[in-house]
């Protein structure tokens, strides 16, 4: 009993560590100034995924090539939008590291609500922790198969 | 029957048939405009009759995209219409006849084709008949080449064409707009093969004369106008590469190969703002021309419902800013 | 067995046994129905602000997803409006069945049909089409109506309601998840069920109607088919039906070994993933292929979509199944030479299926987590819906030109990270339980669960 309690703690810490620790510092690289140019269409933007190092002031001249559509940024909560004919740009600075959604924000036709891009700012810190997690969890599992008795 | 059941059963149908009968009642009472995209109709209906001096209501709704509307050739702030949601203005005519109304926000290739019609009756005032437009009374040919003969080997600059026009007092850089109108840049340039200058001040010198018909507030509105009715095609920067042309060459390849070419309209490459062969060869009337009643064997809208004189100069006149250096 | 039986409580057993309260559910449930009908074809034909699509593939499929299938089971089912007409036309009655009127055919279901693979079927072609159904108010509404006059026609020529209990594409996964519910239907004692006489739960009496799912109170083991109507607590002359309390997963305990809810189990597992890259990323030209239903590129997109869900997944997971060794971990030596005599009746197949009970509580939170995606980001449609459903230019409720913007955003990826990890445990720990039953080693079931979440993850974040 006093074992299981161990792995207990063992287990839940480890998975705060993977969860909350902050990411060793890698010599992040000056904040630069980058220009993206993306093309919306029904329904998608072309790149569909772009990256980004945190503190980039980061400009995307957003071109619409067929009907009106918009770009909304996750997490930051701005949005553009261009007429075909008329790029129009959208500055900020990534101050907020991540992996976002950029989503249409002007109804483009049936499937407007799934055109989606993505920003990623930085490492998608995010993903790997909820990976690691899930290693933490199968682990649990075959930890605790060993210390309690199964059902039958 | 119990008279429990007998209720229930009533209060049942009395519900399912209201939340039936009561929407179709209410939207039978609601006359929208549907706007939707030219491949799906355009819009419906697309005639709209109307009375001098009577106010009329329009409410207006889109089926898919972003759409606007606005009436050709007459001063309102377009309205926008979003998908799903209605929008609303109120029209006073002044005059009888038939007026085109038209979508004001880009919505794919065809954006152009939604266009339709407000038929406004009554007294008629016997304002003066429109004149010609000016290719007609010159009887330029709108569909022939117009290649000018020379082009500078640098962009003209107006400032240049002032500086020498300040220290030779016979220089002509203040031309009127008759003459502005009727001449090409081309034309101006050999009409200057006498004043003894080099080529490139002969050049200077026409981009001063094409200045001084340009005002800076005109200039603005055809920057306006452009972005939003020409650049989708020709062009930001009227290099004819808008984000539309490639679709354009594309469809024009197509129905160039198939049988039924003929009903499609062919489309082409939109023109070269940026070519100075182009456009050094073509007086602002073969332009104006061109804009008002479009063709070419191409796609190009007819704009002359839908433009004010006025916008078409003013149009005109940044098209040429392609060519010349305005700078002061 | 740790269960609370709710129908203990006075106000609960009154409210369940009473006909009224449901009754006035199903008539408000019914009259929204048909309103969704009615607005998909009437309203504006963009989905984002018609009530037919809002509603139903926003807001009723959150309360679905995060709410009633995993906290209640079939608790939609017991208030759902489709069968609620055929019911009616069959009983002869709005309240207690009028034993004087024809039930009109009341055909027994053949035999073929009487399992899940008919709504397998169902929920295939309507996830084909999903991209259109899901966007396009008018086909929403034909698809409900369809639902609706199938149930009522079948309702006319089979017993019971054939339409939920065999062919409904939503009835197939909610029984199946319901297994994960702490709700369950019971009876209280065996032997008050063996005795009794005419079994009026599954004939029906003058209080109420025989199991409109055809399942037999006294034999029920698992919620997968029983739709929580209620109607065997207003026939039970011995008040031995209880509605329970009990923990999740509790029917998980007991696997199945039928191969129609194991491919059941693959079907969601495969819709959830495909959907999330499909709809959640970023793949235009994918996107189109889903939506221009009939054309070329969709038909590439339906023979993947195929392959994926009956193929590629169940096929994997066969393999692993079939080449798993022999589980001897779990069995003493003394033991082993009778449990090796039972392994060998434990055909691949029922090991499969056995197996595939993992997949279960995994595909559930992969549809929790694929729903939170889209469900808070355009929960703001629902206000703009609320106030002008049809798009007609009205406001009621003044919330008509809400903008939309996503809710809650910064909470979608720990919360999906969490409804996925979830998942993943709770399916290690299904199957090392049916690992025992399956005779077989959990290891490679696990990773294959593992493997599905982090694409999962992968995916949505």
């Amino acid at each position: 009993m006093n074992k299981k309690r161990i792995y207990w703690f063992l287990i839940a810490l480890a998975a705060l560590v993977v969860a909350f620790a902050p990411f060793p510092a890698t010599g992040t690289p000056h904040p630069a100034l980058r220009t993206f140019r993306i093309e919306a269409s029904q329904y998608a933007y072309d790149p569909g995924e772009i990256s980004v190092n945190p503190g980039d002031t980061v400009t995307i001249e957003l071109v619409a090539t067929d009907v009106v559509h918009g770009l909304y940024v996750d997490g930051y909560g701005i949005s553009v939008t261009a007429d075909p004919g008329q790029t129009a740009a959208l500055t900020f600075i990534a101050d907020k590291p991540g992996s976002f959604r950029l989503r249409c924000n002007v109804t483009c036709g049936a499937m407007h609500p799934f055109m989606i891009g993505k920003l990623n700012v930085g490492l998608n810190s995010w993903l790997y922790r909820s990976i690691g997690l899930a290693f933490i969890g199968v682990l649990s599992s075959f930890v605790f198969i060993r210390t309690t008795k199964v059902q039958r | 029957m119990k008279r429990s059941e007998l209720l229930t059963r009533i209060i049942i149908m009395v519900f399912s048939l209201g939340v039936v009968a009561l929407p179709l009642a209410l939207w039978a009472q609601t006359p929208l405009i549907h706007a939707s995209m030219a491949e799906s109709g355009g819009w419906s209906p697309d005639v709209i009759r109307a009375k001098v001096g009577e106010p009329l209501h329009l409410k207006f709704t889109s089926d898919d995209v972003m759409h606007g509307f606005a009436v050709g050739q007459m001063d309102l702030t377009p309205v926008d219409i979003e998908p799903g949601k209605v929008s609303e203005t109120t029209l006073t005519f002044d005059k009888p006849g038939i007026y085109t109304f038209f979508c004001t926000r880009w919505c794919g290739l065809n954006h152009w084709r939604m266009r339709g019609t407000i038929e406004v009756t009554g007294e008629t005032d016997s304002s003066a008949p429109a004149s010609p437009p000016l290719y007609v009374t010159l009887g330029l040919n709108l569909d022939a080449p117009h290649p000018a003969d020379v082009v500078p080997v640098a962009k003209p600059s107006a400032l240049h064409g002032q500086e020498l026009a300040a220290r030779i007092p016979d220089l002509p850089i203040y031309q009127s707009t008759d003459y502005y109108r009727t001449h090409s840049p081309s034309q101006v340039f050999q009409d200057l093969s006498t004043s003894g200058l080099t080529d490139s001040q002969r050049w200077d010198v026409v981009a001063a004369i094409w200045q001084s018909n340009t005002t800076s507030e005109g200039l603005v509105e055809g920057k306006k106008l452009f972005a939003q009715n020409c650049a989708a095609c020709h062009g930001e920067t009227g290099g004819g590469n808008g984000v539309f042309a490639d679709d354009l060459s594309a469809a024009g390849e197509a129905s160039a190969q198939t049988m039924s070419g003929a009903q499609d309209m062919i489309m082409q490459t939109p023109a070269n703002f940026s070519d100075p062969k182009r456009m050094l060869g073509a007086s602002p009337a073969l332009l104006q021309g061109k804009i008002l009643r479009g063709g070419m064997g191409t796609g190009m809208p007819m704009w002359g419902s839908i433009f004010t004189d006025g916008q078409i100069w003013n149009v005109i006149t940044y098209l040429y800013s392609f060519q010349f250096d305005y700078s002061k | 067995m740790n269960r609370l039986e709710l129908t203990r409580s006075p106000l609960i057993k009154s409210a369940l046994k009473n006909r009224y309260p449901q009754l006035v559910v199903f008539v408000l449930m019914l009259a929204g129905f048909l309103f969704a009908i009615v607005a998909g074809f009437i309203g504006t034909p963009v989905g984002s602000h018609n009530f037919s699509i809002v509603f139903v593939w926003i807001a009723w499929w959150a309360v679905l997803i995060l709410v009633a299938v995993p906290f209640f089971g079939r608790g939609w089912c017991a208030v759902c409006p489709i069968p609620v007409v055929g019911d009616w036309l069959q009983r002869g009655a709005v309240l207690e069945p009028n034993p004087n009127k024809p039930n009109w055919l009341n055909l027994r279901v053949p035999a073929t049909f009487r399992n899940m693979w008919m709504q397998n079927i169902s929920f295939t072609l309507v996830a084909l089409f999903s991209s259109v159904i899901l966007t396009t108010p008018v086909v929403t509404s034909v698809v409900l109506a369809a639902m609706l006059f199938l149930a009522i026609g079948l309702s006319m020529v089979f017993e019971r309601r054939a339409f939920c209990r065999y062919l409904c594409p939503v009835s197939g996964f909610i029984g199946l998840y319901a297994q994960t519910a702490p709700i369950e239907l019971r009876i209280k004692d065996k032997k008050v069920c063996v005795k009794c006489i005419g079994k009026p739960c599954y004939n029906g009496s003058e209080l109420g109607a025989g199991c409109p799912w055809d399942v037999f109170p006294g034999g029920l083991t698992k919620n997968t088919y029983c739709g929580l109507c209620m109607e065997c607590i207003r026939t039970c002359p011995h008040d031995n039906i209880a509605v329970n309390l009990r923990p999740f997963s509790a029917d998980l305990a007991k696997p199945s070994t039928k191969l129609d809810e194991a491919f059941k189990a693959f079907i969601m597992l495969g819709a959830a993933l495909i959907y999330a890259y499909v709809l959640m990323g970023s793949n235009g030209a994918v996107k189109l292929a889903a939506y221009n239903v009939f054309s070329p590129a969709w038909f590439g997109y339906a023979v993947a979509f195929l392959t994926v869900i009956f193929g590629v997944l169940p096929g994997l997971f066969w393999l692993a199944v079939k080449f798993t060794p022999i589980n001897h971990g779990v069995t003493k030596n003394t033991e082993k030479s009778i449990l090796n005599l039972r392994e060998l009746r434990v055909s691949v197949v029922k090991k499969f299926s056995i197996a595939a009970t993992a997949i279960i509580p995994l595909g559930l939170m992969f549809w929790v987590a694929f729903s939170l995606s889209f469900v808070l980001t355009n929960a703001a449609y629902i206000l703009a819906a609320l106030s002008d459903p049809l798009g007609l230019g009205w406001n009621l409720f003044g919330t008509a030109a809400i903008a939309w913007q996503p809710v809650l955003s910064s909470l979608v990826a720990p919360a999906q990270t969490l409804a996925l990890l979830g998942g993943l445990v709770w399916a290690a720990r299904t199957a090392q339980k049916s690992a025992v039953e399956a005779r077989i080693s959990s290891v490679p079931v696990i990773v294959y669960c593992l493997v599905a979440t982090l694409l999962m993850l992968w995916l949505l974040l």
